[in-house]
């Protein structure tokens, strides 16, 4: 019997104003993309705290993406402005501690980019796929 | 000795601090001690802690000054503990107007041991300025592992984790009210070896508040090298931010303020 192909967990924070409504514009274009990703709709993507990259990675996410207005459209004005930099801290934090590169995305994807979206998470969710199961999930699995 | 006695005397008979915040020989153990007045006479017995006899001075001094915060306190400090006070003053945890500091150079085989990269303090009163270690070999060697390696050993280390929680106990920077350690929504409580992430929140949380004095690792007693994986954060904000971790001069935290542009972009898929 074939092994049945690795479907990784993906973990999507889409920022209300500009990535949720892309996922939106993706909704009603009809524009396909992989049911992996489950998509928490948060007000700012500045409200992302590390520690809920952190908690998700524990819970078994495989990958978690972060979706954010473009720089200078943020509707708090600089909200994202501290998502770009937890998110490069955390980004680079987890690849000293050998979690490979890509697990921790962050795009900037605004409510006209529908099209930008789809592709986000059809080409996330293959990179994730090829990454396999997150370590971190099978030390959590492990303890 | 005597240099840092007369001063410490001084103050405490003029008067000029409520209290001096340093450590004693008592019995043949070196112990932290809070001199006053009242007891000039201990200050006789007053010492520089030796390297593996240091204690978070720094803590104990944000418990004086919570209890009386109109004196002004004197403290025993290291290139550490004086960086920890900078930071403490940046996130409105100490007043430096009411802060005297008693400076120790720490000796090479301290520095080494440490990797410290500021081993003295801007005042010294005991010892000589030695050479600073300016790279950290405990980090490139794990800048150096492939991934997988690196992980594998890090998950080896958090496993043995008891969650005495003694690392942040000891540490001068956790101040929080609220510890993300404990909240259980942020982690699974009340379950041994803590989640995996346990040492990763902490690592987020000291990034640019470490001061590494190495307290935490020399107090873990799982032996987890935590001052690496802080020593990590801290050359990563400096990297990204341009920050200096411990330095009056390197301005407010990046955590602090969002910034007029934002000089970082995207990573690439
Ligand atoms: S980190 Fe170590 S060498 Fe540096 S000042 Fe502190 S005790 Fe001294
Ligand atoms: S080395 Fe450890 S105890 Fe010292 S400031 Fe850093 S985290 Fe706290
Ligand atoms: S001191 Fe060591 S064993 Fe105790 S909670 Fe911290 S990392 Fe875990
Ligand atoms: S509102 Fe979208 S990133 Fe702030």
């Amino acid at each position: 019997m074939a092994e049945k192909e690795f479907e990784p967990k993906i973990l999507g924070f889409f920022c209300n104003w500009c990535t949720y409504a892309g996922a939106d514009l993706a909704g009603v274009s009809r524009l396909q993309y992989p049911p992996n990703i489950r998509v928490i709709r948060i007000m700012c993507s500045g409200t992302v705290s590390p520690h809920h990259v952190l908690r998700a990675f524990q819970k078994g996410a495989d990958g978690v993406l972060i979706g954010g207005c473009h720089i200078g459209d943020c509707h708090y004005l600089r909200g994202n402005y501290m998502t770009i930099k937890r998110m490069r801290f955390l980004q680079d934090l987890l690849k000293f501690i050998g979690l490979e590169e890509g697990r921790l995305h962050l795009e900037w994807i605004s409510a006209a980019e529908g099209p930008k979206l789809a592709e986000t998470v059809r080409n996330y969710t293959e990179k994730v796929k090829n990454l396999g199961p997150s370590p971190l999930k099978r030390a959590a699995l492990a303890a | 000795m005597d240099k840092l006695r007369d001063k410490v005397r001084n103050l405490l008979a003029q008067g000029k601090v409520a209290g001096y915040i340093g450590y004693i020989m008592k019995d043949g153990h070196p112990l932290p001690h809070f001199f006053t007045k009242d007891r000039l006479e201990e200050v006789d017995r007053a010492i520089v802690a030796p390297g593996d006899a240091r204690y978070p001075l720094d803590k104990l001094l944000q418990q004086a000054a919570a209890a009386a915060p109109d004196a002004v306190f004197a403290i025993q400090v290291r290139g550490c503990d004086e960086r920890g006070l900078n930071e403490l003053y940046k996130w409105g945890q100490l007043d430096p107007e009411k802060v005297v500091l008693v400076g120790i150079a720490c000796p090479q085989d301290q520095a080494d041991y440490c990797e410290c990269p500021g081993p003295w303090t801007t005042v010294i009163d005991s010892g000589e300025k030695c050479q600073p270690v300016l790279r950290s070999p405990r980090v490139d060697r794990i800048d150096s592992l492939a991934e997988a390696d690196a992980l594998q050993e890090w998950t080896t280390h958090f496993q043995r984790c008891v969650k005495c929680y003694g690392c942040r106990d000891i540490c001068p920077m956790c101040f929080c009210k609220e510890c993300a350690l404990e909240h259980q929504d942020l982690m699974s409580t009340g379950a041994v070896p803590p989640d995996t992430i346990f040492q990763l929140v902490r690592a987020v949380h000291m990034a640019g508040r470490c001061i590494d004095c190495g307290l935490c690792e020399e107090n873990c007693p799982a032996d987890i090298p935590l001052r690496v994986l802080y020593k990590k954060g801290n050359l990563l904000v400096k990297a990204l931010f341009d920050y200096d971790t411990g330095s009056p001069e390197a301005g407010p935290s990046p955590w602090k303020f969002l910034g007029a542009d934002s000089p970082l972009a995207t990573k690439p898929m």
